[in-house]
């Protein structure tokens, strides 16, 4: 297609575009598909997912919009952005969520067709916002997006009118596709694939995402095209990929390094569902999964497969990390290895099942009955999930122990491009269990410690020579038997806290962006990081004396961290909780430690970091 | 009971099961019976003791695996069903046993106890009935009778009691049987017979708490009056009892009655037992004392695949469709870009990948110009007949999904080719189809025709072009099979990225 209007294209480096629709108008799926398109263009990309709670909310109301957001440059970014610049509104409520997000001057394309007076009224506007001054600080592109759809497929045979209507979505991303100079060739063959078995399917989406483009490059309706130049990111083959998806290929990696049967045994719930969805079709990797009948047994199930010589694992969110506690303590008495990943949601109680917090930090670490320490590790970002919950599996082995990986809604459903790694290049995860034998060796001592690790021997059923009994009633060292015994009691006690906590000489030391000492640092944790990082970034630019340490080792800390909080003059915490992390380290370290919290169950955006910096610094 | 048919090694007694704990319950409780049984019989049924473990929730009843020399977890209230699950999912030679009270295992993990039974994983349940609380000493349990007077219901109970068996047969069990801790022999047989059944078995076991409810089980366990208070169950005879054996049990309607025999009765008119029978096993769960005897004995026992059976199945055929998981695979399902070291990025690939072909080492070759001459050489000068094309196979478009599945794995081939009536190529159907659009998506296979699931149209040569003209619809596309027509559209043959790569490897040797 030629373009005599080059002159109208103008160089940006990043933009931040949401796609805004009734849920029902597959908003999530153009949004995917711009995403995938400029991922194989080279952008560097960083998405989020905004969606309802409710599958099928009303048509047409505020409680029924469904949102991607997706952030594209040409340099490495870590966030999804802080406010879109081009917002495309497919109706009135769509149009009313997204605004106050909406950078000022921003581009809107919305389809006017949608904007009848019963959508206005179910949105909550009085009058028209496309008539009066809602919008005049925006560069606002009207579509009737319905009407010209069904003129583009008017003569296409075999499908309803509703069902041409349901292009109207490529119909836009064919706009948007134009507006940003992006090739139609992934989505293309998407369609190809998705409806090789419906024809006139296919046909009618095609012409809908072509038609979109033909509008923009012939109509020539707008006043501003868009060139992203491809990143640099470092060289490989990379693909996008979500958390939950990193964290699905994490466990698989983990297992095969490890030499072992996943099993994976869960109960539905929003957002860890799609790890389970994830892993129930690799089956060919001999992955067990089970869907128990609720949380506690599949907490259960995770400690009889550990028992059984598994790598044994669950996923969790919300009120599902309260139902699995009392397992997970025993879980801890049996010192047993598994990993627990808990996709945080906005909480308490059932709270926001598809918004994200950060604040089951402390359920996790202090959440059960008598003192019961646990591995905790986050990741930092959706790629990372890939990396921690592999760490989670090899340190949850070493120590004989539950290892919870905290997730969250955001990074579990955000995507970014992952640069794929050579599986040869991961190091084996060392198992050992111990040989069988043959009677006249006396006891087997179940709870007989490893002196470098304190680990317990992981002897599994069908090992002659080695039955033992494992209980979650107090015992004694060494064989395990029942003991009320006080120095029993202490023994066993600092036998679980020390070897937890001499995990720290096999993790990383804490590494720190930015100067070595200062005015201020900020620690942070979870999938704060895109946005804390920057944030810190540009302090760092405007001249301010700051540095970010982001914690991916939460239990135990790495050896390094107290002294790394005494180089600096002020420490500041930002979390999506009620300030967690800030409240352990002030325990654990008795320092003055700022808690920056944010109860939005939203993540961080970059501009309320910075200016919190900001506000400290002076 | 039988001792058939056990390997010498396995010889093994009783002492062999008694661990160096001291067992802790009251004197005179049924426990004491129930361990002396499940010692006795252990090692009677085929076994390596390494292989048997006893998992058990909270409770007096779940002391018992510190007292077993097996494998044993005593775990939490009311779970022990969901750590066996998870255990008898890992390891299914194991042989696993699950021992539970009425509190442990009706109420606390009621909901566990019905989920294990209906999935039928491969666990042997011995359920403790003594009616009441005992450790937490003496509150009414959800096998209490209405109206039962204890320390939390000192003006008598309001909760009706659950039907155990009743409840394991809702959710369709397929072993139920019940015994009494004071007749020990017909326990020890009850725990064999569970021993030898697939799947999930639960024995009732009526078992008398000493301390809190010593009387709960007098009326009928009483030695001098069992033949009359006690049904014993057994497949294919007739529902006879009493000192006499002048008593039966036959059907009114759809009701069970206890009749005399003579007087016009005989054995012909009575119910005979089918432990087949999930109505006649209803039936015998409604029975109580005193209006009926209580029957005892094996009440239901039928066959039906455990889930470890089923879930080793899915292993099974998901290798065998999609080989054992290969991690790089896994990783590059996606659409992939490819950033080189100097360039912007450029190659984009789809989703299609192929299994055979490392991708790394297609781009290798692309992008290294120095080492292709001879190749691009090679790929130029030789045809598409030089790689020595398989015959096609071809199947009409209304072959069913599931024979078409079949022709690709009796031929071992990774695509069928599909013809109209006129033998012309109309469409390709690959094992990426199967990976991608059948398997999970599509449930009768033998109702669903492959024209449906396949490519149509497919891209297609003919013999004469040059290999090059194959790798480059291949790379462009992600194919890693291409159709060969003449010139009226008939398929003459197939070729594979992988006959490309050892026409390579071949003509290298030859150099």
């Amino acid at each position: 297609m030629s373009d005599p209007n080059q002159d109208n294209i103008k160089e940006i480096d990043s933009v931040v575009i949401r796609f805004a629709g009734d849920s029902g108008d597959g908003m999530q799926l153009t949004g995917t598909q711009f995403t995938n398109t400029a991922a194989v263009f080279g952008n560097d990309i960083s998405t989020m997912p905004d969606f309802p709670a409710e599958i099928r909310a009303p048509a047409g109301t505020l409680a029924g919009v469904s949102g991607l957001q997706v952030n594209l440059s040409d340099r490495d970014i870590l966030t999804p952005g802080d406010a879109p610049q081009v917002l495309v509104a497919m109706n009135p409520a769509a149009l009313k969520t997204s605004l106050p997000d909406l950078e000022e001057g921003g581009v809107i394309i919305v389809n006017t067709d949608a904007f009848t007076p019963a959508n206005l009224k179910k949105a909550g506007y009085e009058s028209n916002p496309l008539e009066d001054d809602t919008l005049k600080n925006y560069d606002v592109i009207k579509v009737p997006l319905t009407t010209v759809n069904r003129e583009a497929l008017k003569d296409i045979e075999g499908l309803s009118t509703k069902e041409k209507d349901r292009s109207q979505n490529f119909f836009a991303l064919g706009i948007v596709f134009w507006m940003f100079e992006r090739p139609l060739d992934t989505t293309l063959e998407w369609i190809d694939k998705k409806f090789g078995s419906k024809p006139a399917v296919a046909e009618a989406n095609r012409r809908a995402l072509q038609a979109g483009y033909n509008m923009g490059d012939t109509l020539r309706t707008f006043q501003q095209r868009f060139r992203v130049r491809p990143a640099s990111l470092p060289p490989g083959t990379y693909r996008k990929v979500t958390g939950n998806e990193a964290t699905a290929m994490g466990l698989v990696t983990a297992a095969k390094k490890m030499g072992k049967t996943l099993f994976y045994g869960t109960y539905p719930i929003t957002p860890a569902s799609d790890i389970l969805h994830a892993l129930a079709g690799l089956r060919n990797f001999d992955v067990r999964t089970f869907q128990a009948e609720d949380e506690i047994a599949a907490m259960g199930s995770v400690l009889g497969a550990a028992f059984g010589g598994a790598f044994a694992v669950t996923g969790t969110s919300g009120p599902g990390i309260a139902l699995k506690s009392e397992a997970m303590g025993l879980g801890i008495m049996l010192e047993l290895p598994m990993v627990i990943i808990n996709v945080q949601r906005g909480g308490p109680s059932t709270g926001q099942p598809t918004k994200t917090e950060q604040s089951d930090l402390l359920q996790v670490m202090y959440g059960r009955n008598g003192e019961s320490p646990i591995i905790v590790v986050a990741p930092r970002s959706p790629s990372d999930a890939f990396h921690m919950v592999y760490e989670a599996a090899r340190l949850a082995v070493r120590a004989m122990s539950p290892a919870v990986m905290l997730s969250d809604g955001f990074l579990a459903n955000s995507s970014e491009p992952w640069l794929i790694p050579n599986p040869d290049d991961i190091p084996e995860i060392p198992v050992e269990h111990p040989a069988p034998r043959d009677n006249g060796h006396g006891p087997f001592l179940p709870y007989k410690r490893d002196p470098e690790t304190l680990a317990r021997p992981w002897a599994i059923p069908g090992t002659k020579g080695l039955e033992h009994r494992l209980g979650g009633l107090a015992k004694a060292p060494d064989t395990g038997n029942v003991s009320y015994d006080p120095d029993d009691n202490i023994a066993m006690y600092e036998a679980r806290k020390g070897k937890i906590a001499r995990l720290a000489d096999v993790i990383p030391e804490q590494d720190v962006f930015g100067p070595e000492s200062g005015d201020l640092l900020v620690v942070s944790w979870g999938s704060t990081y895109g946005a804390v990082r920057s944030a810190v970034a540009k302090a760092q630019e405007a001249g301010y004396s700051v540095a970010h340490a982001h914690v991916r080792y939460i239990n135990p800390l790495p050896r390094n961290f107290e002294k790394l909080l005494g180089q600096y003059k002020e420490v500041i915490v930002p979390e999506i909780n009620g300030g967690q992390l800030a409240f352990i380290l002030r325990g654990l370290f008795a320092m003055d430690i700022h808690s920056f919290a944010k109860m939005a169950a939203r993540p961080f955006k970059i501009s309320e970091v910075t200016n919190k910096i900001e506000e400290i610094l002076g | 009971m039988s001792t058939n048919n056990i390997p010498l090694e396995l010889k093994l007694n009783r002492k062999d099961f008694v661990s160096d704990q001291t067992v802790r319950w009251c004197p005179g409780c049924g426990d004491y019976a129930i361990l002396a049984q499940v010692q006795k019989v252990l090692p009677t049924i085929g076994v390596p003791k390494e292989n048997i473990v006893f998992i058990s929730g909270i409770g007096c009843s779940s002391r018992f695996p510190y007292y077993m020399n097996t494998y044993g977890i005593h775990s939490i209230h009311g779970r022990a069903p969901t750590l066996a699950t998870g255990l008898a999912i890992t390891n299914p030679d194991l042989s696993v046993w699950v021992v539970t009270g009425d509190g442990d295992g009706l109420s606390i993990g009621g909901n566990h106890f019905i989920h294990a039974i209906r999935r039928n994983v491969d666990l042997n349940i011995l359920l403790f009935n003594n009616r009441i609380y005992g450790l937490t000493k003496g509150q009414y349990s959800p096998t209490s009778p209405r109206g039962k007077v204890t320390k939390s219901s000192p003006m008598g109970s309001l909760d009706n009691p659950i039907n155990p068996i009743s409840l394991a047969l809702a959710a369709d069990a397929t072993f139920v049987a019940r015994a009494l801790d004071a007749d020990t022999k017909h326990l020890g047989e009850a725990f064999y017979e569970a021993s030898q059944h697939k799947g999930t078995s639960l024995v009732e076991i009526y078992q008398n708490c000493v301390i809190f409810n010593p009387t709960e089980w007098e009326s009928i366990s009483d030695r001098r009056n069992r033949a009359e208070t006690l049904l014993y169950l057994k497949h294919g005879e007739p529902m006879i009892f009493g000192k006499n054996r002048d008593k039966g049990v036959m059907l009114d309607g759809f009701n069970p009655i206890v009749v005399e025999l003579g007087s016009g009765i005989t054995e012909d008119d009575l119910l005979v037992h089918d432990e087949t029978s999930k109505e006649l096993a209803f039936i015998l769960s409604s029975m109580s004392f005193p209006e009926f005897p209580v029957p005892v004995g094996v009440i239901r026992r039928v066959v039906r695949p455990t889930y470890t059976e089923g879930l080793l199945q899915q292993i099974k055929e998901a290798q065998d469709i999609k080989g054992p998981g290969d991690l790089y695979t896994l990783y590059t399902s996606a659409d992939l870009w490819t950033i080189s070291e100097h360039d912007e990025p450029q190659t984009a690939q789809s989703g299609e990948l192929s299994q055979d072909v490392n991708e790394q080492y297609v781009d290798d070759l692309e992008q290294e110009p120095v080492e292709t001459t001879f190749i691009q050489d090679l790929m130029v000068e030789n045809t598409l007949a030089d790689l020595k094309p398989k015959p096609p196979i071809t199947v009409d478009a209304d072959t069913s999904l599931e024979k078409a599945i079949r022709q690709m794995n009796t031929h071992n081939i990774g695509c069928l080719l599909i013809t109209d009536d006129k033998d012309r190529l109309i469409g390709i159907f690959t094992e990426r189809d199967v990976l991608m659009r059948v398997t999970g998506l599509v449930d009768d296979l033998a109702a669903a025709d492959v024209g449906d699931y396949m490519t149509a149209d497919p891209v297609a040569l003919t013999a004469d072009l040059p290999i090059a003209q194959a790798l480059h619809e291949m790379s462009v596309h992600g194919f890693r099979h291409l159709p060969l027509v003449d010139s009226e559209y008939h398929p003459e043959g197939i070729i594979s990225f992988r006959d490309v790569i050892n026409h390579m490897k071949a003509s290298f040797t030859d150099n």
